[in-house]
């Protein structure tokens, strides 16, 4: 009996993970093969990758890509990580605003956030107005979320305040002791927050082509273009950024997997 | 001039008065207990002391020095906390090694005090390893040799055995103690135990509602309790009326009586003993409390609890009749 419910819970896993895997997996046949016309593709190749990769502007649209995520990433990181220094240390009970505001981008649609960026501050002065900006701070706005409760989390399961105290009493200032004792007791937790707002950046298609359009090609524009011009490229562009993603997001678990470890060593 | 003074003390937190005009004085080398329930301030005196939270009025002097405006970092005062606050990212030695890093001493004599320290608390061994791997009783070993090692003026526990099973707790306890005799320590201890409070300390101070109901050593503070609190919460003493000390004694009393559990004589004969009062009562109830046996008797309509140590458990049983007796020296007028 026992080993029969193994079984069963076991084919449902399996059939999840291929309705999951199918789309992707047929992404990746028909990126290798020129034609499908027939119940198996033929002919194998993998032109539509020589040529993504040797083209330029497709390694200019990654690069692009990883840079739009990086600097709202850091920039978010950096502004949290020191408004938690101010509520952990010298105001706690401004959490729950904190909290409060954090939320807020939950409840934003993904095409009404780059739509009002645009409308408030299309004329605005510099650099205000510039497009780059723009669309780092509306990044910043979207990840916001992700990485204040990845810190807060972290921050209230390493006890912030009570290593504080300890490190005051042995001739540390507050400051010091934040950023010598407790950040470096929350890094794995941050960076797991980090990589998830970084797949979620770079997953987005809406607000960039809402706020840079046409000015500004990321990978997810690339492939707008792409797609205009060869399905099978398109697949290809789709297999690269998904492997891209799926580094990300690997890295992300495998620390993830880390501290798990290490809490249950505790 | 006692060498530490806590003159005046007040703290509130929004209208909540939580010390009110605390006066104190520590002196040098004392083992210091500030013992109390939850709530009633000993904590919060404690961390005033430490520099972590601030005092809304009064003065602290440490060392002929007033302290009341000082950061913790420049008081010179060792802490143990209750969940020992050790940095997880850092291993024993160096957790050990932090405050002396800060204060810049050479490597070779940080290197010496980490080793002694690590010998006072018997962890030799244990230097390389990470808080996550050490049990709790161990942790509290590594904190309590965290606030030793930087030669502090004053070393604060902050109910630092609480978290601990009573096995390891006397264990600590014991340990606790002799580093502070070793050391020539000033320790002031907070607890909300008064056995553990008892076994430990030089002076106790009895903390309700924010002011201090009673100071004394612990035989003093157990033996001539000042109030019902003091007496209710130090040693599970019978606090009776005067009207209720009437029925038992057959005399007029004025105000609360207290009369602590074993010093009743029970017997199946007459008692002939010189006791001040011997009356006749009845088994209530019967509670085994390890090496104590406690019965709860109706005597002349009045219900008291009696201590007996535990030498056979058909001494009395549930119901039976039994001689009472108790000295008059035993009533403490409170």
């Amino acid at each position: 009996m026992e080993k029969k419910k193994h079984i069963g819970s076991k084919a449902i896993i399996l059939l999840v993970i291929i309705y999951l895997m199918l789309p992707l997996v047929m992404t990746l046949v028909y990126s290798l093969f020129k034609e499908w016309i027939d119940v198996v593709p033929t002919g194998f190749s993998i032109a539509a990758y020589a040529e993504l990769f040797g083209d330029s502007a497709f390694w200019m649209a990654i690069g692009r890509t990883i840079i739009i995520s990086v600097l709202p990433i850091f920039l978010c990181t950096v502004f949290v990580l020191l408004t938690m220094y101010v509520i952990v240390v010298y105001h706690p009970e401004w959490d729950r605003f904190m909290q409060i505001l954090c939320t807020i981008p939950y409840a934003i649609q993904g095409v009404i956030l780059p739509i009002c960026v645009l409308s408030l501050y299309t004329s605005a002065p510099k650099p205000f107005s510039d497009r780059m900006v723009m669309l780092v701070a509306t990044y910043m706005v979207v990840i916001l979320p992700y990485i204040y409760q990845g810190i807060k989390n972290n921050l209230t399961g390493v006890g912030a305040g009570r290593l504080i105290e300890a490190a005051q009493m042995l001739g540390a200032s507050k400051l010091f002791a934040f950023f010598r004792v407790v950040i470096p007791n929350i890094m794995s937790g941050v960076t797991v927050s980090v990589m998830l707002a970084m797949a979620i950046v770079f997953g987005d298609f809406v607000i960039i082509n809402t706020l840079a359009g046409g000015h500004f090609t990321t990978a997810q524009m690339y492939m707008y273009d792409v797609m205009k011009k060869s399905g099978q490229r398109t697949c290809a562009v789709i297999v690269v950024l998904f492997v891209v993603t799926l580094l990300i997001s690997g890295g992300a678990f495998l620390l993830q997997g880390r501290q798990g470890k290490r809490k249950e060593r505790g | 001039m006692a060498y530490i003074e806590f003159q005046n003390i007040d703290k509130f937190y929004g209208k909540n008065h939580v010390l009110k005009g605390i006066n104190l004085n520590i002196e040098k080398g004392d083992f210091v207990t500030l013992l109390g329930p939850s709530g009633c301030g000993k904590s919060t005196l404690l961390r005033c002391l430490a520099g972590l939270e601030q005092t809304s009025s009064g003065k602290i002097i440490l060392d002929k020095e007033d302290i009341t405006h000082k950061d913790p970092k420049d008081r010179n005062i060792g802490m143990v906390f209750q969940h020992y606050s050790l940095f997880p990212n850092m291993t024993v030695k160096e957790n050990l090694a932090f405050g002396l890093k800060l204060q810049k001493l050479p490597a070779a004599e940080i290197e010496k005090r980490v080793k002694d320290s690590i010998e006072m608390v018997e962890l030799i061994g244990k230097e390389d390893e990470y808080p996550a791997s050490l049990s709790g009783g161990q942790q509290q070993r590594v904190a309590l040799a965290r606030g030793i090692v930087m030669r502090p003026k004053v070393l604060l526990l902050d109910e630092p055995l609480s978290a601990i099973d009573a096995k390891l707790r006397k264990s600590l306890q014991t340990s606790i103690r002799e580093i502070h005799k070793e050391l020539g320590l000033t320790s002031v201890f907070v607890t909300h135990d008064q056995d553990e409070a008892m076994v430990m300390s030089d002076v106790i101070n009895l903390f309700h509602d924010g002011v201090i109901e009673q100071s004394g050593n612990p035989v003093d503070i157990y033996t001539k309790p000042e109030t019902s609190f003091a007496a209710g919460f130090i040693g599970n003493y019978n606090i009776l009326k005067p009207e209720e000390m009437k029925k038992l004694t057959g005399k007029e009393w004025q105000g609360d009586v207290a009369i602590r559990p074993e010093t009743f004589l029970l017997s199946n004969t007459p008692i002939t003993s010189g006791e001040s009062y011997k009356m006749q009562g009845v088994i209530l109830d019967r509670v085994t409390r390890g090496n104590v046996l406690r019965y709860k008797i109706l005597v002349n309509d009045v219900e008291v609890q009696a201590d007996l140590l535990f030498r056979s458990a058909s001494m009395y049983q549930i119901g039976d009749s039994v001689q009472v007796a108790l000295a008059n020296h035993n009533c403490v007028c409170l």
